[in-house]
Order: structure tokens, then C-alpha cells, then sequence
């Protein structure tokens, strides 16, 4: 079977504040010379390494993984899943 | 929205027309029964209030008590069990900024936070072990980032709150009685809104916490920011100092719909504000979204035209948001505007004024055979109930939580947590003693007594440290109310707390009502959750380290009162029996000796009999010096009782005092002066804990193993399940 690098990038869902990226630009970014950024967001990323038949069932299978252990908050959290090949 | 038909008509007729829908937001969060307490507010008035150290000022979001020489110490207690339920890291540390600053509005700084922690079953139910270890982190995270130390709490798990959260905060404040804010405004002051921008974050919040947990409400999530809180608490101290604040007020459940309605009512003025002047985070939020936002670290403040420019001064120092969003009028209105069109424009009374309910009680058919006990089946070794006992949840060392708390940060802690009750230095020399109860399984059995006991434990708690109870603070949360069944037990709850307060003048300064949780399984069990403050004037009792021959003498007698007893939960699996009761006059004598004995420099350490009743209270007394003892089960004060009622009732009003032999003589005297049951039950020693039945060693334990099983087991269920 292929093996499929897979990313999951968990951040804060659109409309819910994010302190943590908020103060990486107004307090580190902006008080440098790079004027141009506007916004910075911050998330997780997990990188799963995977043996699967292809990249949708290796796709959906770290989908369930992540659903099933709680590895983000469905009521917070935005969840992206790229795969790729190794 | 939360808005019933029937409240919607009385709207329409109180105010003569249509609402808009901004007002019909705006009235659905000030409404609701978190905000208004319309279920409630009528039967609270019997909690006695007033007492000779309380101070009382318009519009305060926390209780005053005068501590002496010039000082204040202020005290509330709030919950966040909804959003706790759904995200419990952030549900969890926002309420802690949110109680922060209840205590902050008053004027004064916060110095401590406890908190009480309920979730269901974490040995069989991996939901309530990611709702416990996700609430404790956002609790130590957003306290810790905040530099106010976390000096006590409780934990505790029932099966009644599958796949819910009880997160109850408490936190004191201090500071000088010529600091506290005054509120007060007159006409063209102006209305200010300070610190993080409004999202949509917590949109409905109120309204979602007052309606059953049948769905999960993802716009009631809301994001914790530590940091700016911590910038508002130093910039509001700053402006306190500059006396630019006149009145000043949280905003919490509602947003500015509350904080704006509820100031205007309680000051007696009008209020017209501006949405476009709101700093909002995100782009195109409408006017209803603005009201009734509850994003988090936000402050109203009521200042004047020429106190402005300092207070701006102040915010851009501290980097935090600063908006002029309107202007204090005498029409008593709340004018609500976007530029030159009007979105609301209601009477303050009508706003901050739900009618009130006077919902119907019934006693619950269950009550009438809770009482009876079921045949249990008998112990074969007692050893290992006990082993069993020390590593159950409710009974193990909650170390694994406070140990991820700062709880010196502030360098007043003098008693940390794990003791009874925690102590805190005051800038007069005296010490501040604190502790939150609960205890929903002796709630359940029955609902007076076992409130009751909750206050009367918090109190035994304070007295161990040496400290008279001069305040406290009640949380009451149940199911709904309007199932009459279940507000009985709000009522006879609440009546016994208020009988319990008056005889022993302690004057509620501060408390929360949190109804509606309700799960798809049913309503939680009643959970008042009672906090107790008490002043010490000379010096706390720090429990000294117990050594080989030291005495245990036990206050106060044991009854037949096992019912909601972890004994019979844990271990037997049985709900029922008689609850433990409380004799008022018996309890006040046993409190007045443990005073008079650490007063006199008597004891070495004094600890309460609660949960898992003397057995249990004993065992940690030798876990914690790493100790043995052997105790007689034959000399304890009781009417004749089995073993298993000897070792696990939890019974009220008993306290073990350990003390050097040399003190025994006197403190004998002492007890018999003061005509209190007591005995010399056993001596430290050794390194085993003994409960003998006359010649027989019913409980024999190797301290070392007790004490692995005891700290460790809670840490190893969360971790590894």
C-alpha cells in the first residue's frame, strides 16, 4: 500500500477571536519593519504519516482518527486535511 | 431567543408598541433567567444580608465586608456550566475573567480564586475525563497568565452529570474602603466602553445558558484573552487611584445589553449610546450582534468630559481598547442608536426588571422512600474497601488538579491548598480564611439538610485555620424550574441556608443562581455550592508536622447518617439513607471549642470529618505527615453503631485535633468546660494506620501504599484512563 503524508492544520473557527495570533502581529510583527501584515492567524498542525490504499481513504481515515480522539473541538475549531505523497 | 409568548405581550403592553428586533434581543438577554432571576429573585430576599461588617453599594457585581483599619475584602461567585459543557478550556477560563471582574468593579484588586469543578462519571466516561482535563488547564492558564493565585476549590464526580460541567468560580478582592467605587453619574457623564473588542463570540450566551443543553450552540463559545484582562485590571486600578471612575460595571452574561440597562436602573438615569462607536473585531456586525455580544474582557465605565482625556491617557498605556459609546441622559431610557437612527429606545425599568415568577413546588415522589435503607452486602476485608476508597475520585488527592494552579503567586498565601481551608495575609495584619462546598449526593437525599451541611462544612473549614466565618456566598444551581418537583428542592434548600445563616449570623454577601442544567439524561442533582470567608485577627493555625506519640482527639458525635455517603455511592452503589444533619446548637458549641483550643496554642493541627467520613479523615491525616496511627473504634462518641457506620458516616460537626500529649490535660479541660462530646480516640505512630474493634484490627494499612494510592490515582485516571 502507498504511504500519504497527511496534514491536519486545527485553528479557530472565522468570527472567534484568536489572542494568541492577534499579539503575534501587533506585538512582535507591527513593532518590526513589516507594515504590510495585516492579520496573522495561529493553528496546530499534526503531520500523520499513513499506509492507504489512496489519498481519500487516507484523507478520511485521519479524519475519523481526529474525530474519534477529540484532537480538536468540533464547536471551536476549523480543521483542514491535506494529503500528500510521501 | 429565549422570549416566552406571554413575555413578549407584556413587553408590547409595557411599552405601548412593537418592539424592534434589537430591543427584542436586548429583552431576551435581560430576561433571561441568568440575568433577571425571575425564578428566583423573589425567594432570595429571605438570605440574610445585612450584618455589622457588610457594606452595601448600589450596582456592586460582588459583596463588601469591612475587614478593619481602613480595608475591604470583596467576594463573589459565579459559573459558567454551559459553556464549560460545550468548550470547556474556554469555557472554563472565561469564567474566571468573568468573576475577576465582578470583584475589579467594586474597585478593589483580586487576590484569589477558587473553583468547584463537577463532571460526570471520569472512570467509565471518556467525554466527562476531556471535559475535567480541558477545564483544569483553561482554569490554571487564564488564573496563572493573570498572576492571581488559584488557593483552593473542590472536585467532585456524579453520574447525574453525564456529559455536562459545573464550573463554579469564586474569587476575593482586597483593598482600601476609600478606594471603593462609589457609583454614581449625573447627566452628560460619559458612558465608556473599555478593553477587548466586541465579536461574535458568545452571541446569545445568557439566553443559551438558561435553556436546557439539548444542542450544542456554537455561537455561545467564547475565547479567553488573560493578557488583556490583566491590562484591564491594572489600567482600572490606575484610573481608581485618578478617581476618573464613577460607576463602573462588568460585562457579563447579556453584554452591554445588561451592563448598559442594569447601570442605568441602578443608578436612576438614562442612557443613549452609539453601535458604530463600539470597537468591534469583525466588519458589518449588526446592532442586535453589538447588544447582546458577549466576547469577554470587557468593562462599562461612567466617567465625565473632563476625566475623559486621563482615562484615555491610561488605556493607550496600557494598549487596551478605550470607546466613548454614549452619553448618561435623566429620561431614564436606554437609547440605543447607529448613528441617527434609533434601534431601541426602552425604559431602564423595563429592561432591567423581568416579572417576576412565582413557579409552584411540589416535593418529590422520590423523597418519600430515599430514606430507606437497601440490605447491603457485608465487608469481607475492610483493608481493601478502604484502598478502594482513598483511590475513587471523589476521595483522592485532588493535587493533580491544584498542582497546575499558581497558588502563591502574590505572596499572600500563608495556608495553601489541600488543607482544609486556605489563608491568606491582609495588608492589616490579619488573615483571610476561605472555602467553597458542595455536595449534591447528600443534596439529593435531601435537599435541606444536605444544603445545610454544605454551609456548615465550609464553615468547620475556616474554623480549622483558626478563623471566625464573617460572610458567605451561595450558588445555587438546579434543573428547571418550572418542574415544580425540582423546585422544591430549590426552596427547601435555600430555607435551610437561610436558617442556617441567621442563627449563626454569617450574612450572605454574594451569590449566583444557575438553573436549567438539564442534560438529555435528566436534571443534575440539587448542587448549592457555598463559599465561607472568615476573618482571623492574630495569627492562623498552620498545621504543624504530626510525630510518633502525638494524641487524636475527636469533637463531636458520630451518628447513623450514612445516606449520600461516598461509602454507600462508591462502594455499595446505593443512592439513599438518612442524610447527615446538622444540630445547629451542637455545631456553634463545636466550632467556639475549635477556636478556643487554637487560641490557646493547644493544637498542633485540626481536620474535618467529611467525605468518606473518619476513616477517611483519619487516613489523611497520616498520608499527609507520612504517619501511623491507631485509633479505637470503641471510644468514639456515638450511640451504638455498626463498624461500617463508626468508619463511614459523615456526620457533621466533627473535627479530629491533634496535639501534642504534654496539651492533652488542658485541652481536656477546656472540652469539658465547654460541655462539647469529645474522646482521645488513638495516638500517632508507627507506620501503619489501625482501626481496631476492641482487640480486633478491622483496617490495617501501610501508610507509604495509602498514601501512593491516594495522591496518585486521580493523575493516572485523567492521563491514562
Amino acid at each position: 500500500m502507498p504511504i500519504f503524508n497527511v496534514h491536519v492544520t486545527i485553528e479557530n473557527k472565522s468570527g472567534i477571536s484568536d489572542p494568541e495570533g492577534d499579539t503575534i502581529l501587533n506585538d512582535l510583527v507591527l513593532k518590526g519593519t513589516q507594515k504590510t501584515v495585516s492579520k496573522i492567524k495561529t493553528a496546530k498542525m499534526l503531520k500523520f504519516t499513513i499506509k492507504e490504499k489512496d489519498k481519500k481513504s487516507a484523507q478520511s481515515k485521519v479524519q475519523l482518527i481526529c474525530d474519534d480522539l477529540r484532537i480538536y473541538n468540533p464547536m471551536v475549531s476549523k480543521v483542514t486535511i491535506d494529503v500528500f505523497d510521501e | 431567543m429565549s422570549l416566552e409568548p406571554q413575555e413578549l405581550s407584556e413587553l408590547k403592553s409595557k411599552i405601548g408598541r412593537d418592539p424592534t428586533s434589537t430591543e427584542l434581543h436586548i429583552i431576551a438577554a435581560e430576561w433571561s433567567e441568568h440575568c433577571s432571576y425571575k425564578s428566583s429573585k423573589k425567594h432570595l430576599k429571605m438570605l440574610p444580608m445585612k450584618g455589622p461588617l457588610v457594606i452595601n453599594e448600589k450596582g456592586y457585581d460582588s459583596g463588601v465586608l469591612d475587614v478593619g483599619d481602613g480595608y475591604v475584602v470583596t467576594a463573589h461567585i459565579e459559573s459558567h456550566n454551559h459553556p464549560s459543557a460545550v468548550e470547556p478550556y474556554g469555557g472554563a477560563a472565561t469564567g474566571v475573567g468573568g468573576v475577576i471582574r465582578d470583584i475589579l468593579s467594586a474597585g478593589t484588586r483580586p487576590i484569589a480564586i477558587f473553583d468547584g469543578l463537577r463532571f460526570g462519571n471520569i472512570e467509565k466516561d471518556q467525554q466527562a475525563r476531556w471535559l475535567f482535563k480541558n477545564a483544569v488547564t483553561g482554569i490554571a492558564d487564564y488564573g496563572n497568565c493573570l498572576g492571581i493565585p488559584t488557593i483552593g476549590g473542590e472536585v467532585e464526580f456524579d453520574d447525574c452529570y453525564q456529559n455536562y460541567a459545573l464550573v463554579d468560580v469564586a474569587a476575593v478582592g482586597f483593598g482600601r474602603k476609600e478606594n471603593l467605587i462609589k457609583n454614581h453619574a449625573q447627566k452628560d457623564d460619559l458612558v465608556v466602553l473599555l478593553g477587548g473588542s466586541t465579536g461574535r463570540d458568545g452571541i446569545g450566551g445568557s439566553q443559551f445558558a438558561s435553556d436546557s443543553l439539548e444542542s450544542e450552540d456554537r455561537s455561545a463559545v467564547q475565547i479567553p484573552d488573560p493578557f488583556i484582562e490583566k491590562l484591564i485590571i491594572e489600567a482600572i486600578l490606575e484610573a481608581r487611584n485618578h478617581k476618573l471612575i464613577h460607576a463602573m460595571k462588568d460585562l457579563g452574561g447579556g453584554g452591554l445589553s445588561c451592563a448598559v440597562s442594569e447601570t442605568a436602573e441602578a443608578l436612576e438615569i438614562g442612557i443613549e449610546m452609539d453601535v458604530d462607536k463600539v470597537h468591534t473585531r469583525e466588519s458589518n456586525m449588526h446592532p442586535d450582534e453589538i447588544m447582546v455580544s458577549e466576547s469577554q474582557e470587557r468593562m462599562l465605565i461612567v466617567t465625565n468630559k473632563t476625566k475623559l482625556k486621563k482615562l484615555q491617557e491610561i488605556c493607550k498605556k496600557f494598549r487596551i481598547g478605550c470607546s466613548v459609546i454614549g452619553h448618561v441622559k435623566s429620561d431614564n431610557q436606554m437609547h440605543v442608536k447607529k448613528g441617527k437612527k434609533t434601534f431601541a429606545n426602552l425604559p431602564t425599568d423595563v429592561v432591567a426588571n423581568a416579572t417576576l415568577l412565582d413557579l409552584p413546588s411540589k416535593k418529590p415522589a422520590y423523597l418519600e422512600t430515599i430514606q430507606k435503607e437497601k440490605k447491603l452486602k457485608p465487608i469481607s476485608n475492610y483493608s481493601k474497601t478502604m484502598m478502594t476508597l482513598l483511590a475513587s475520585p471523589n476521595i483522592a488527592s485532588k493535587i493533580w488538579v491544584y498542582g497546575q494552579y499558581d497558588h502563591e503567586v502574590g505572596i499572600r498565601t500563608v495556608l495553601k491548598p489541600g488543607a482544609d481551608a486556605s489563608v491568606l495575609r491582609l495588608d492589616n495584619g490579619k488573615f483571610l480564611s476561605a472555602k467553597i462546598d458542595g455536595n449534591p449526593k447528600q443534596c439529593y437525599v435531601n435537599p435541606r439538610e444536605g444544603a445545610i451541611g454544605c454551609f456548615e462544612e465550609a464553615c468547620r473549614n475556616v474554623v480549622c485555620t483558626g478563623a471566625k466565618p464573617i460572610g458567605m456566598l451561595d450558588h445555587l444551581q438546579f434543573g428547571n424550574p418550572k418542574d415544580p418537583e425540582i423546585f422544591w428542592t430549590f426552596l427547601e434548600s435555600l430555607k435551610g441556608l437561610t436558617d442556617f445563616a441567621k442563627y449563626f449570623e454569617i450574612p450572605c454577601v454574594g451569590g449566583k443562581v444557575s438553573l436549567h442544567n438539564e442534560t438529555p439524561a435528566g436534571s443534575i442533582k440539587p448542587t448549592p455550592v457555598i463559599g465561607v470567608l472568615g476573618l482571623i485577627d492574630k495569627k492562623p493555625l498552620v498545621p504543624q508536622k504530626i510525630i510518633e506519640s502525638d494524641c487524636l482527639v475527636i469533637l463531636g458525635d458520630t451518628k447513623d447518617e450514612m445516606g449520600g455517603s461516598e461509602y454507600f455511592e462508591y462502594i455499595h452503589k446505593f443512592i439513599g439513607g438518612r442524610c447527615p444533619s446538622v444540630d445547629f446548637a451542637e455545631s456553634k458549641k463545636n466550632m467556639k471549642t475549635v477556636l478556643d483550643s487554637i487560641e490557646n496554642l493547644l493544637l498542633k493541627s485540626v481536620h474535618d470529618c467529611s467525605k468518606g467520613g473518619l476513616a477517611v479523615a483519619v487516613s489523611e491525616l497520616c498520608m499527609t505527615n507520612q504517619i501511623g496511627c491507631n485509633i479505637s473504634l470503641d471510644k468514639i462518641p456515638c450511640e451504638k453503631l455498626d463498624v461500617d457506620r463508626i468508619l463511614f458516616s459523615e456526620t457533621h460537626s466533627r473535627y479530629l485535633m491533634t496535639l501534642d500529649k504534654k496539651n492533652l490535660k488542658k485541652l481536656e479541660t477546656l472540652l469539658k468546660k465547654n460541655k462539647v462530646s469529645f474522646q482521645l480516640v488513638g495516638h500517632f505512630g508507627g507506620d501503619k494506620i489501625q482501626f481496631n474493634d476492641g482487640k480486633k484490627t478491622i483496617i490495617d494499612l501501610r501508610v507509604d501504599k495509602a498514601q501512593k494510592t491516594w495522591l496518585n490515582s486521580l493523575r493516572d485516571l485523567v492521563l491514562h484512563g
